[in-house]
Order: C-alpha cells, then structure tokens, then sequence
C-alpha cells in the first residue's frame, strides 16, 4: 500500500446556519455527502483490528477500519454490514453517542491532529444505504433464511435496550412482543431526545423494520401495573426489561415546588412527544417565560436549553462544576454556545425563588470553587465559597440526572441495589430465572449504545437458556 | 406593543412562536378522525349525567382486568391529543366507564366528537396505587365533583363487599347537575345522603356539614373524599382534631402518569411525592393543601386558549 499522507484536520460537517436553526425543530447537522465522507475516511490510517484502539474505545466493538475501507472502496453495503454485525441502529448511535469518549477519543490519529470523524462517518453509512434503500437489501439477506422457533419472549419497555433486544430475537426467528407504557414507541429517543438531534422518521423506519419481523408492539401497557412481570412469565418462555431510568431526580431544596420549575423530562417529554411546540395545533401546553435558567451540564440539560431557546426564551445553563467537566457531548455544547445559550459555571442552587402567585422569579445559588483532588469519575471536587448569587428566571428547568422507574418493580420480586437498578449475573439474568435485564435499568444513567450492547447481550443469553432449558 | 397585551403575552409560550401559527392557514381545522390500527379503543356507551357532566365507556380489556379502586387512568382522544387522567366509575366486561366534566379541550371534544362505535388513541391504565380494600367498619366516601362522584360508587362498591358499613355522600350545586338515579352510588350505599348547595334537591348543604354531623355522632371510622380541591382542603381541616383516618384523592396536572415527569409532584409530610405514581389518595392531613391548591393553576392561560379555540371551531361560542 502506498504510504499515504496524514491529514491533520477533520472534513466538517455542513450544518444549518444557526439564524434558521434557532427557529425550527428540524435537524441541524445534515451529515456528510458521499464526496465528504470519502475524504474524511482517507484520514483513517487503518490500524488493524488486533490493535485498533477505536475498536477498543467502541462499546460494542464495531470493526471500525473495516467499515472506514469499506466507505474509501465506495462499498456502502459492505459498509453497513460491518456495523450492522455489532449496532443495528447506526443512524441513531452516529448521532448520540458521545464519540469523544469512545471510539474518537481513543483514535491514533487523535494523537497528532483531529480524531477521525467516525461518528459522522457511521451516520452517513446509515442514512445514505437508507436514502438509497441498500439497507433494505442488506436486511432482506439477513432476515431470508431466518428459522421459525415457537418460543415467545416479552420485551418491557421500546427504549433502545428494548428494541435492540427484541430485534435480535425476532431475527434469530423468536416471537417477540414488546410491552411500552406510553403511547409511541422508542423510550428515550422519543420523550427526550429532541427533533433537532435526533430526527422521529430515523426512529419510525427502526420501528417498521421491527414490525416486518414479526415484532408486535403494545403501546399503553404499563409493565407492573397493567401486567405484571409474575404475568409475563406465565405466557412467556422469557422476560427482557429495558425499562430505562426513567424518573427525575429533583432537587430538594427550599421552593423546588414553585410553579415552572420543571424537570428536564417534563419540559422535554411535553416537547417532543407530545409536540407542545405546535400548540395549539397540538393539545399539550408548554409554559416557558422569557428567561429560563437550565440547571445541570449533560446532554439533557443540552437538549433541554436549546428546545427552550427555540421556543424564544433567553436561556442560560447554571452548572455547580466547571467547563471542562461537562458531561454532555462536546458538539451539543458547542451548537448550544452557538445558538446563544449562556453558561454560568461554579454555581449551585440553594434556593428557588418565588412571586405571590408561587410563581418562580429567581434562583439563588451558592458560589463554588474547584479543588485539586478529584473525584471517583475524575470530574474535580469543588467546595462552596459561602458567596451567593442569585439570577433572575421566570422558568427553571431540572436537569441534574435521572433514576430507575420503580413502577415495575412494585409488584414483582427481582433483586435490585439500592439505587433501583436491577441485579444481574454476567449473561444480565436477573434474580428470577428466564428474565433479563439491561440497559439503563442495570446501569443508573447511561448511553444509547450501552443499552443497544446490553439488548443485544441479552438477546444472546435468552437464546442460550431457551436452548439449554429445551435440552434439560 | 400595550401594557395589558404585553402581560397577557409574558402567559404564553413564546408569543411570536403562537402568533406565528395561529396565522397559519388550516392551523385552525382541528377535527380529528381516528382510523386505522392506531387506534384501538372503542367507546361501547356516552350519556348525559347533567348540563355539565358526562359518562363515557370504554373498550380496554387491558385495563379492566387489572384495574382496582383507587386508580385511574390516562386517555388520548386522537394523536395530537393531551393525555388526560380519569378516574374510574366502573370496570365490566373488559370496559372501562368514566365520568367526565366538560371543562377543558379534551373533555369537551369527546363529548362532541365522538360517540359510541368511535375509536380513542391511547387508552393507559390502571396507574397509582390502589386503595386498601379490608373492613374498617364504618367508611364514608364524600364527594363533590365530577371525578369523586365516580371514585364514590367505584370505592364503595368494593368496600361493601368487604363487609363494612357504607356511608355515601354526594353533593351537586343544584338540582340540574345531579345525575340520574342508576348513576349515583346508593345502591353500594348502606346510607346516603344527596346534597345540593341550594336545597333545589336532597339536603341543603354540603358533604362537609353531613361529615361534621356523622362525627358528631360518632359513626365514622375511615374517610375517603374526591372532587374539588378545595373542599378537601376544608375536610382534612375538618377531621384533624379528631384523628380519623381521611384519605382522599389528590389531582394533580399529568403529562404521562407513570411516575416519569414529576409535573404532579406534591408535598407531603414535607416530602416530594408524585400524585400518579404514590397516589392519587393521599392521607389528607399530611398534604400540603395550599400548595396543591396553586400549583393546580399552572396552565389555565394555554387551557383556555385551546378549549376556546376548540369550541370556536365547532360554533359553539
């Protein structure tokens, strides 16, 4: 192979000026073209698989400099079946994972210049064999010579775990049905992650290839309430629960029961699924005054602050660490930054503050300073400074992390930890034989593609102890 | 811009977001047909209970087979639809009866736009925990509003098949707004009593006088009250000194009823707690009423603007 020259700077993305994205819920990184993409992949250096550190970085471990050449070779197809072998859901992953943690952050030529884009790079494979229906003919040779098995197995939940799971099964020939407590499909990629990011017809093709395999789907069944786990297994040969971690953490501070304070899955569940932009075109309000104080620094919290700010508001993120320990995905702080979301670092709320009405009017924060020493997740400690401040907000919105749903668990006796998730053995079985679990309801608070790992995994060890059992 | 336009505004969502649409032509057109697979949810039986309320049944074997008094449950009329929280009147044959007051854009549109043979959106239930059915010996069930008066028949019905001694009191504003007799809860009633606030019908009065007459006596042992807030309020006022036991029914605004959200969140005995998933029944006297009580006004403005738009458009007003 002749020796190719590195190219230290990244081929960008063409995105949407930030004038007309500020107005519109409509995506605002449109991706590359296939021209793009080709010269992006040209600065891979192709390290082999034994070693490559982005496969390593990767949590499902997609052959990386496999599908990179395939894209330089002009091979979509072969492109997408080298994803396809690890991450059923690229167009999803390409978007949302946080890349500089993963698969950008380990890559070698990271090292010297811009990490290749690999991220964007999955994203185009996935949206281009989409526009050019290839992965259609891809999925057609996957799913021709499929067995049919007679087993039935119930998914809870069609957030990413589940629908990585139930995917998996379908296709190995099981009868799977998922249970989803809300009226669409899709868990957190439809209730939290926005339009902007993520755009709803992604997830809608997802959800009809699953129909086509056989998949059935009931909305409005609240696993733990409508049907009960214990229910389930009566019917069902095996049990995966991917409920998520679906219920805010609120502050407990004075005033945190003032009106328009919400909780970034209130304000975000009320956006984007059901749709209170288009109020009154559609029937759910969204109250938002004129300026609204985000507190928290992940990608909710990014997510949460760019939907206000498209609904006209002045919006600033209130964060009690410093910069460079922000959670969120570098490239949504920087589209927040762009489009005029101020940030306030160093502070941490005390106290809401409230008119006669109980409306909120302000939030007080105590001021913080960063220590030296680090904490468990590397993020620096910080200690108040017993100086406070207060900002003005009419709105305030709560974005300072998420917890397990209990709901599920009320009326069944899996063993959980403390923090509500559920215990799992290596294959993700839980305490009861024949249900798993995994994603987020394992994890706390985790990415996409982990839950994505987790459905898969567990669809694996769900064939394997129907299997065993059959043998017994 | 004035000065009361630009307070009316400060109300809105972005008001040049609403502006905008509203201009928009065919925004306006907001009757909704629901076909197809995606809805599934058939109304078996709509009837007038009064000038302002109605009862409505629906098809959701789901529902029915797991339901139990003291939960309720979450509609959608159409896909652009509100989920809307309801209590439940009565479960059989896999169909799940509700009353409902024509109040807000949803409520009104069921009741225009749909009729028995019609299919809803989303139909989610049973949601929030059930109440204890055991005998307590003497258990009234007060209520003063659309939701109680169905929670009434619906809890009582259960708590005298468990053996305790009922005691059901229902009271209307007038002698128009009582519902007709197969609706009410006397036959699950061992004692009843109908109040109207002018005297119109039954008793002059209201549920808190025939309760301070009833502890008078001596003759309670548990309290069970839904309806307006505001009376709740009073009763749990009312109940305190003496130590009965008065559990009653918080509503609260819901986005989607499963404990995701935190919009209905409450305080209680100087915690937060989420009406949908810890309640809706409460213990009275450990809820923070005022703070119910404001927080129930959080989006009157927009519920305003959708139901007038809703009722202009059907040339109701």
């Amino acid at each position: 192979m002749p020796r190719r020259k590195l190219i230290k700077e990244r081929v960008p993305t063409p995105e949407r000026p930030v004038e007309e994205r500020v107005k519109d819920f409509g995506e605002v990184n449109l991706g590359y073209t296939f021209e793009l993409a080709q010269k992006e992949a040209e600065r891979c250096i192709q390290c082999p698989a034994d070693y490559a550190p982005c496969i390593k970085g990767c949590p499902v471990h997609i052959n990386i400099p496999a599908f990179i050449a395939k894209i330089r070779e002009g091979d979509m197809k072969g492109a997408l079946r080298v994803i396809w072998n690890d991450n059923v859901l690229p167009a999803i992953t390409g978007r949302v994972c946080p890349q500089e943690d993963q698969c950008e952050g380990a890559c070698v030529v990271g090292k010297v210049g811009d990490a290749v884009d690999i991220g964007k790079l999955e994203r185009f494979v996935a949206d281009y064999t989409r526009e050019k229906g290839i992965d259609e003919e891809l999925f057609q040779e996957m799913v021709s010579n499929r067995p049919e098995r007679k087993e039935k197995i119930a998914v809870v939940g069609a957030g990413p775990a589940g629908l990585t799971c139930a995917g998996e099964l379908a296709k190995m020939g099981y009868k799977v049905t998922i249970f989803e407590a809300l009226h669409k499909p899709g868990g957190v990629l439809m209730y939290g992650i926005p339009q902007f990011r993520l755009p709803k017809e992604i997830l809608e093709r997802e959800l009809d290839r699953l129909k086509r395999l056989g998949v059935e789907l009931r909305t409005d069944h609240v696993v733990g309430k409508t049907i009960t786990i214990k229910e389930l297994l009566q019917e069902y040969d095996a049990v995966f629960i991917g409920t998520g971690a679906g219920t805010p953490k609120l502050l407990n501070i004075p005033g945190i029961l003032s009106m328009r304070i919400y909780s970034a899955n209130e304000f975000l569940t009320r956006i984007n699924l059901m749709k209170a932009y288009k109020f009154p075109e559609y029937d759910t309000p969204v109250a938002v005054g004129d300026k609204i104080v985000v507190i928290g620094a992940g990608n909710t919290a990014m997510d949460a602050a760019r939907s206000a700010l498209r609904l006209g508001a002045e919006v600033t993120i209130a964060y009690r660490r410093g910069r460079e320990d922000m959670t969120a995905r570098i490239e949504e702080i920087g589209h927040a930054e762009e489009e005029g979301v101020k940030f306030e670092f160093f502070l941490n709320p005390i106290e809401f503050i409230s008119d006669e009405e109980g409306k909120v009017k302000a939030v007080k924060f105590m001021k913080m300073r960063p220590l030296e020493e680090r904490d468990s997740r590397g993020k620096r400690k910080i200690e108040p400074t017993g100086e406070t401040v207060t900002l003005e907000a009419d709105t305030v919105i709560i974005a300072i992390g998420l917890e397990p749903n209990r709901i599920i668990t009320e009326d069944c006796d899996l063993e959980t930890n403390p923090d509500g998730t559920f215990v799992v053995d290596e294959n993700l079985m839980t305490s009861t034989p024949g249900v798993f679990a995994g994603g987020d309801a394992i994890r706390g608070e985790a990415t996409v593609i982990l839950a994505m790992g987790d459905g898969k995994k567990a669809a694996k060890s769900i064939h394997e102890y129907i299997q065993s059992k059959k043998a017994s | 811009m004035g000065s009361t336009l630009k307070k009316v505004s400060q109300l809105l969502v972005s008001k040049k977001y609403l502006k905008a649409r509203a201009s928009k032509p065919g925004v306006n057109k907001v009757k909704h047909v629901n076909k197809g697979d995606a809805c599934m949810y058939r109304i078996t039986d709509k009837r007038d209970l009064s000038p302002i309320d109605y009862f409505v049944e629906v098809e959701a074997p789901h529902v029915a087979k797991a339901w139990k008094p003291g939960q309720f449950v979450v509609l959608m009329t159409h896909e652009k639809g509100e989920r809307i929280p309801m209590s439940v009147y009565k479960n059989d044959n896999g169909r799940i009866g509700m009353f409902i007051r024509k109040l807000g854009k949803t409520s009104y549109e069921l009741y225009y736009d749909f009729k028995p043979g019609d299919y809803i959106y989303s139909f989610v239930g049973p949601l929030g925990k059930a109440l204890k059915i055991k005998n307590y010996g003497n258990v009234v069930f007060a209520s003063d509003a659309v939701c109680g008066q169905a929670e009434n028949y619906a809890t009582l019905r259960a708590m005298k098949e468990a053996g305790n001694y009922t005691i059901s009191i229902q009271s209307f504003e007038n002698a128009a707004n009582v519902y007709p007799e197969e609706f009410l809860a006397k036959p699950v009633a061992d004692e009843y009593y109908l109040t109207t606030d002018d005297g119109s019908v039954g008793m002059k009065g209201h549920y808190l006088d025939v309760i301070k007459k009833l502890i008078e006596e001596d003759r309670v042992d548990i309290i069970f009250a839904g309806g307006k807030l505001g009376s709740l309020a009073k009763l749990a006022e009312l109940t305190r000194p003496y130590g009965i036991p008065t559990y009653t029914t918080v509503r609260q605004i819901m986005v989607d009823g499963t404990g995701m959200c935190g919009s209905c969140r409450i305080l209680y005995d100087g915690k937060v707690k989420f009406a949908c998933r810890d309640g809706p029944m409460f213990d009275a006297h450990k809820v923070d009423w005022e703070d119910v009580l404001r927080r129930d006004k959080r989006f009157v403005e927009l519920e305003k603007i959708a139901k007038e738009r809703y009722l202009k458009s059907r040339g109701v007003i």
